[in-house]
């Protein structure tokens, strides 16, 4: 009970007395801003299968980056780039659904990623790890700038195309007779999630920025209604999560990205249980399928 | 309203999360790292963190009559190739006064943590850079493997002809002789992190002459076994420096890197099980920290071979009779032999 007895040991003094951990938190942060964001859409876009296929379709760019000594942002925003063409291409070429194309391609892109480590037999495959899970205990200026870019980005770019998001994620016709060019628009949101997925390497690494990019908005979007107020609540609801997953790993030593990333699925799991507490009580019942989304009448 | 909603949940979300975290205060394994921390903090030696139990070791050795308090981030038993930091192991570096590394790619998982430490201008000391070290794929078994098929390349020093990625082999600390070339160097950052020269360069000298009666001893241990047996087959490739320096060959390994993280293939167990079966190899080395199911499975195909476990990587737990360099260097080569009897 030390994080109640005696919050300022808890909860402050680890980040007033270390410079790692500030930035650590500086990282997570970041993290969270961008994730946040663009996970918005992708929770509401039902994207999440597709998210999770591009965190580990990236692979095999980063890893054909770092065998030829490129960077690593550039190898793998190709190989997302590569993979959202792929899937496009399965869909206009078949009758199949999209999970199948998007399934197809994301075990072939993990498991080329690991057939192309697999042969770099002299040299260390280490850095692959950390890719995977992130060392929030390495972050430094350049990493911490490089994420500031990208949540930059993602801030930016989530405003620029919120008005054709919003439009085309409640009624694609609609979009389209308003010129707002769906496919572009799905385009650049898929960009997004990639320099969200990319940028988040370092301080959680890709296996489980997935958490960051989908338990806060989900979560959010269970008690806010309209896009930018979900936005916020999954800022600060990934916050929470982040900054208690920091702490816990710091005081009880257990893996920073995973913590934070339970922390991010422990806080959905309140949230849906107090939700759903409060729709019995005011006996509204259980969510029907339809009710998950944001009704456009509020949203527009 | 919704507001008040929306922060209640918030607020609710926030203390159930905190305390499950606080659930396990009190049953967090203290960690070695945790005791020396602030038992050298009262003290008034230096703090010195050396990332595995060997360099730990031979550094107290350098540091001799607590010189210097010493402690490990990798524990006993751990794999220095995956270790992952966690914030309280980055705290415990970023508060040394000096830090011990292999280096030469050894810490894998560790390597951004001790560049962002070393940034913060904390001293590092990368002994595996301070001595004359093998290429990483010295062990050639690779090519000694295919050299059964195509008869080019069977040389057992695997120097020429390779090209090596720029990566050493950086498991030194398995030729004694080595581990003393590295003992001025450490030295040299425990001076600069204050401890009195003099004192130190004496305890260099008692530590080198044991270094060297080690090496005299591990001889006549090896002499015992004729030059033909002495042929090593491994899990990954870790003893290319045992090999250099007491007449091995490594004929091969399962997992054909020095990456504990690689993985192995089909073709490559097929050719090293006919090694093993042309050679008449009676054991296969694995590592008490690595999976040994590939081996295991080698070994129950080929039949006739024993697989044995050595610590490749670690010192043993305290009172286990390898907690220190000497001892461990002793039985490990000893296991060896004995193997290959």
């Amino acid at each position: 009970m030390e994080f109640l007895t005696d919050p300022w040991t808890w909860w402050i003094a680890p980040f007033a007395d270390n410079a790692f951990m500030r930035d650590a938190l500086v990282a997570a942060l970041l993290t969270v801003l961008t994730t946040s964001v663009v996970g918005t859409w992708v929770v509401l876009r039902g994207m999440s299968f597709l998210g999770d296929a591009l965190a580990h379709g990236v692979l095999p760019g980063i890893a054909i980056a770092f065998i030829i000594g490129v960077d690593t942002s550039i190898g793998a925003l190709l190989a997302a780039g590569a993979m959202v063409a792929g899937i496009a291409a399965i869909r206009r070429h078949s009758p199949l659904p999209e999970d199948t194309s998007i399934g197809v391609l994301f075990v072939g892109f993990l498991a080329l990623a690991v057939v192309i480590m697999s042969t770099q037999q002299a040299s260390y495959v280490g850095d692959l790890n950390r890719f995977l899970f992130g060392s929030i205990t390495g972050v430094d200026d350049a990493d911490l700038a490089r994420q500031a870019i990208a949540a930059a980005i993602a801030v930016v770019g989530v405003i620029v195309l919120y008005r054709a998001l919003l439009v085309m994620t409640f009624d694609v016709t609609l979009a389209q007779m308003l010129g707002l060019r769906p496919g572009l628009t799905q385009a650049a949101l898929l960009v997004l999630v990639a320099i969200s997925i990319v940028a988040s390497f370092q301080s959680v690494g890709n296996l489980l920025v997935f958490a960051f990019l989908v338990a806060p908005p989900a979560a959010a979007s269970l008690v806010a209604r309209r896009v930018p107020m979900i936005m916020v609540v999954s800022v600060a609801f990934g916050t929470t999560a982040a900054v208690i997953g920091i702490l816990i790993s710091y005081h009880h030593d257990s893996a920073t990205s995973a913590t934070m990333a339970l922390c991010s699925v422990v806080l959905f799991f309140i949230v849906l249980t107090l939700v759903a507490v409060r729709r019995s009580v005011s006996g509204r019942g259980r969510f029907t399928a339809s009710t998950t989304r944001p009704e456009p009448t509020h949203t527009a | 309203m919704k507001r008040m909603y929306v922060s209640a949940v918030a607020a609710a979300a926030v203390l159930a999360l905190s305390a499950c975290g606080s659930d396990s205060d009190g049953d967090a394994a203290p960690t070695a790292t945790d005791d020396g921390v602030t038992g050298s903090e009262s003290g008034n030696v230096p703090s010195v963190i050396a990332t595995t139990t060997i360099w730990a070791d031979v550094t107290r050795e350098v540091a001799c009559d607590g010189l210097a308090e010493v402690d490990t981030i990798i524990p006993a038993g751990g794999d220095p190739h995956s270790f992952e930091p966690s914030l309280r192991d980055r705290e415990a570096l970023g508060d040394a006064a000096l830090v011990v590394a292999n280096g030469l790619g050894l810490e894998e998982s560790l390597e951004d943590t001790i560049d962002a430490v070393e940034a913060e201008g904390v001293t590092i000391v990368r002994v595996g850079e301070s001595i004359d070290p093998l290429p990483a794929d010295a062990s050639g078994d690779d090519d000694d493997q295919k050299g059964d098929d195509d008869h080019e390349d069977t040389g057992d020093d695997g120097d020429g002809g390779h090209d090596d990625h720029g990566s050493e082999d950086p498991h030194i600390w398995f030729d004694p002789t080595r581990v003393a070339a590295t003992l001025p160097v450490i030295a040299d950052g425990l001076a600069a992190a204050g401890v009195d020269r003099s004192a130190l360069d004496a305890c260099v000298t008692d530590y080198s002459e044991r270094l060297e009666r080690l090496d005299a001893e591990l001889q006549d241990t090896v002499a015992t076994l004729p030059i033909e047996r002495r042929l090593l087959i491994t899990n990954h490739d870790s003893l290319s420096y045992f090999a250099d320096r007491y007449d091995f060959e490594v004929v091969g390994s399962v997992i054909p890197s020095p990456s504990s993280l690689a993985a192995t293939n089909p073709g490559d167990l097929e050719e090293l099980a006919t090694l093993i079966a042309d050679t008449g190899v009676p054991a296969i080395f694995a590592e008490t920290q690595h999976s040994s199911d590939d081996t295991d499975a080698l070994a129950a195909r080929v039949g006739d071979v024993e697989v044995v476990t050595l610590q490749t990587g670690t010192l043993g737990e305290p009172d286990s009779g390898t907690a220190d360099y000497v001892d461990w260097m002793t039985v490990t080569t000893q296991t060896i032999v004995d193997a290959l009897s």
